[in-house]
């Protein structure tokens, strides 16, 4: 079954064509790099698959449906951490991913774990202002692992993360591809390309 | 650990449980009482009675003060009427690019990329929206009329309705068109419609004013057919609007929620360009892509004119609004004939400072500077040409509309327009860290002041000049 169906996508700024034509598939439980230069597109096209941005041409396809980022159900299956992530300042680290399980219809049970998991444990009550950039990626990560989740998009998910971040991140990553999740992320780490994609996606080359 | 990839909407909470469980948790961590936000709610509301009723007062005393041989009142009337129409069309399309729903970066982060409900998370600010555009569309439509000499309470009513009904009418609408996939063309043609429509009037009267002809005022109230006309089609656009709401995805939440996040900062640390920044972003992010050519050889102060008026004509609306500017002196002229020298030397300064963007960015970019070289008066002189030939242009365009032929003082004048543009667009960057004076209302950095006098003062003094001379 393809979970991820992208036809033709376009998206113009003014007269710049930043993504022409892009189509690709991903089945569930494959992973994807999207690959290419600085400006090739890669967040743009992210941003339109989760539906933070609007393509000017072609579509995305959820389960072989349109989809369409106002649908329930699309926003119950991707799980997405992008670049302009941002926190509330009055809720601890430890309230946000409550906040994420609770407005998915969860319990907090996989919080604490998740948290252990990302060496979080120790700045659960500290709130977003005192954490360094890695611990704020780190929890930006995390909003993903809380929450039910059939497609994870992920964008550069390498950044800010140390030498042992990233060797968690490459293990998670292949967990969520055995459980079935699809996988479709940007990145420009060779090593965890190599480690977790099945496929390569060249845009702006 | 256990990876869910359950895809279902699980039975969740509703929006409205969610808002009342971010609402607990947040209010946890916070200090500040219900005391507090009333007080200042009350600053908030004090500040902005006590000056609107200064500036009220004091348009309907000048405009008053005017000897009704020296102005025609339907001539007036008119003018009035381009005003509202070319000011409904600006706010329209600042609305559109604020949303106008929005969420923070924060909720659409945590909160709106969960299953909930679309429609149940927007219906509370979208009522607020239409409640406060109402009432504030409402309290201008009244204060225009008690401007414009109304003092009865049905004309200031039926002004109010008026107001009311067009206020919700256009918030509606904007979250109709925000709703839709694709921006619906009706809703560019309503901002370029209505400024056009704005411009086109002004322009009628001016030219009828040379000719020694007016246009007669309607035979009907028009503050009575708005009220009566707009009243049903705001209903109507509100409901619209409300089962419209579950439609509004993130990509319109968001693009508005950076401006408004961009404008809170520049509230708080009172400091426009983060915001000033982010609109010129996106203007140039909207045209993406320009034809280069080369420059024309002639020596670096040559290209780098070259390069400054290059810039000024790929800007969309720098040279549109200098040119309605224009038309502004004359309006001005007809309709408020007291102000039109201190207008006309206002509106020069604001039409030449609208083609000083060159010379602003060189002066705030010391990196700009370093990377153009050369000595920086040279580098300032070079930028300075465009607006001063524009100025010049500008200037004896518009002084038929004020006095007949070129005086002294215009040797004074048209000089100090262009060192007023000067002097403010080289302000350098706010500095948080120098001395702050404490006023009733708030902490302000002396810096400040200076941002926000510099140009401006140098013009107040050439109204004064103006004054005494002319």
């Amino acid at each position: 079954m393809q979970t991820l169906t992208v036809r033709g996508l376009t998206r113009r700024f003014g007269e710049l064509v930043v993504l022409d034509d892009v189509t690709f598939s991903l089945d569930a439980g494959q992973a994807a790099a999207v690959v290419g230069p600085n400006g090739g597109g890669k967040t743009t096209l992210l941003r339109c698959v989760v539906g933070a941005d609007r393509p000017d041409e072609g579509e995305v396809l959820l389960d072989g449906k349109r989809c369409h980022e106002t649908n329930p159900e699309v926003r119950a299956t991707v799980a997405a951490t992008l670049d302009d992530i941002d926190f509330f300042p009055d809720l601890s680290v430890v309230e946000h991913l409550e906040l994420v399980a609770y407005a998915h219809g969860g319990t907090a049970e996989p919080v604490a774990e998740v948290l252990a998991e990302l060496g979080l444990d120790g700045a659960r009550d500290q709130l977003p202002a005192t954490l360094s950039s890695g611990q704020r990626r780190r929890l930006a990560l995390a909003s993903c692992f809380v929450r039910p989740r059939g497609l994870l998009v992920l964008d550069e998910p390498e950044q800010r993360l140390d030498v042992r971040g990233r060797d968690w991140l490459a293990d998670r990553l292949l967990r969520e591809k055995a459980a079935g999740t699809a996988v479709l992320m940007a990145s420009h780490d060779t090593e965890l390309i190599e480690r977790i994609a099945d496929r390569r996606i060249e845009i702006g080359a | 650990m256990a990876v869910t990839t359950t895809t279902r909407p699980a039975a969740g909470p509703t929006a409205r449980q969610v808002r009342g469980w971010l609402r607990r948790s947040r209010r946890r961590h916070h200090t500040g009482s219900l005391g507090d936000t009333l007080t200042d709610i009350y600053v908030v509301v004090l500040f902005v009675g006590m000056y609107g009723w200064f500036a009220v007062s004091g348009l309907r005393g000048q405009l008053g003060s005017t000897p009704p041989a020296r102005v025609d009142t339907a001539d007036r009337y008119w003018i009035a009427v381009a005003l509202a129409l070319a000011g409904a069309g600006l706010v329209w399309r600042a609305v559109r690019v604020f949303g106008p729903l929005l969420v923070t970066p924060a909720a659409q982060a945590w909160v709106v990329s969960a299953p909930l409900d679309r429609r149940s998370w927007l219906l509370p600010r979208f009522g607020w929206l239409v409640l406060g555009a109402s009432a504030g569309a409402g309290l201008i439509g009244a204060a225009a009329a008690f401007t414009g000499g109304s003092d009865s309470a049905v004309e200031l009513g039926w002004a109010a309705l008026a107001g009311v009904a067009c206020g919700a009418t256009g918030v509606s609408a904007s979250v109709v068109a925000q709703a839709a996939r694709r921006e619906p063309r009706w809703a560019r043609l309503v901002g370029t419609g209505l400024v056009a429509a704005g411009i086109l009037v002004s322009l009628l009267v001016v030219l009828g004013h040379l000719a020694g002809f007016s246009i007669p005022r309607p035979p009907v109230s028009s503050t009575v057919l708005v009220g009566l006309l707009a009243s049903p089609v705001a209903v109507l656009v509100t409901a619209r609007a409300q089962r419209a709401l579950g439609a509004v995805d993130r990509a319109s939440l968001t693009a508005g929620a950076q401006y408004a996040d961009a404008a809170a900062h520049a509230a708080v640390l009172l400091d426009p360009s983060t915001l000033a920044a982010l609109v010129e972003g996106r203007r140039w992010r909207s045209i993406g892509r320009v034809r280069s050519r080369r420059f024309r050889p002639g020596g670096r102060f040559a290209v780098l004119v070259q390069a400054d008026l290059r810039r000024t004509f790929r800007h969309p609306s720098a040279v549109a609004v200098w040119a309605a500017l224009l038309l502004a002196t004359y309006a001005v002229a007809v309709a408020v004939p007291s102000i039109e020298a201190a207008a006309f030397v206002i509106l020069a300064y604001l039409a030449t400072n609208r083609l000083a963007g060159g010379l602003r960015t060189v002066s705030r970019s010391p990196g700009l500077r370093r990377a153009l070289g050369g000595h920086e008066t040279v580098l300032n002189l070079a930028h300075v040409v465009v607006p001063a030939v524009g100025a010049v242009v500008w200037y004896f365009a518009a002084l038929p509309g004020v006095r007949p032929g070129v005086g002294l003082i215009d040797l004074l004048l048209l000089p100090g327009v262009v060192a007023a543009t000067c002097w403010g667009a080289t302000r350098p960057p706010l500095r948080h860290d120098g001395v702050v004076v404490v006023t009733p209302f708030t902490m302000i950095p002396v810096d400040l002041m200076r941002q926000v006098l510099r140009g401006p003062d140098l013009v107040a003094v050439l109204v004064i000049v103006q004054w005494l001379l002319g």
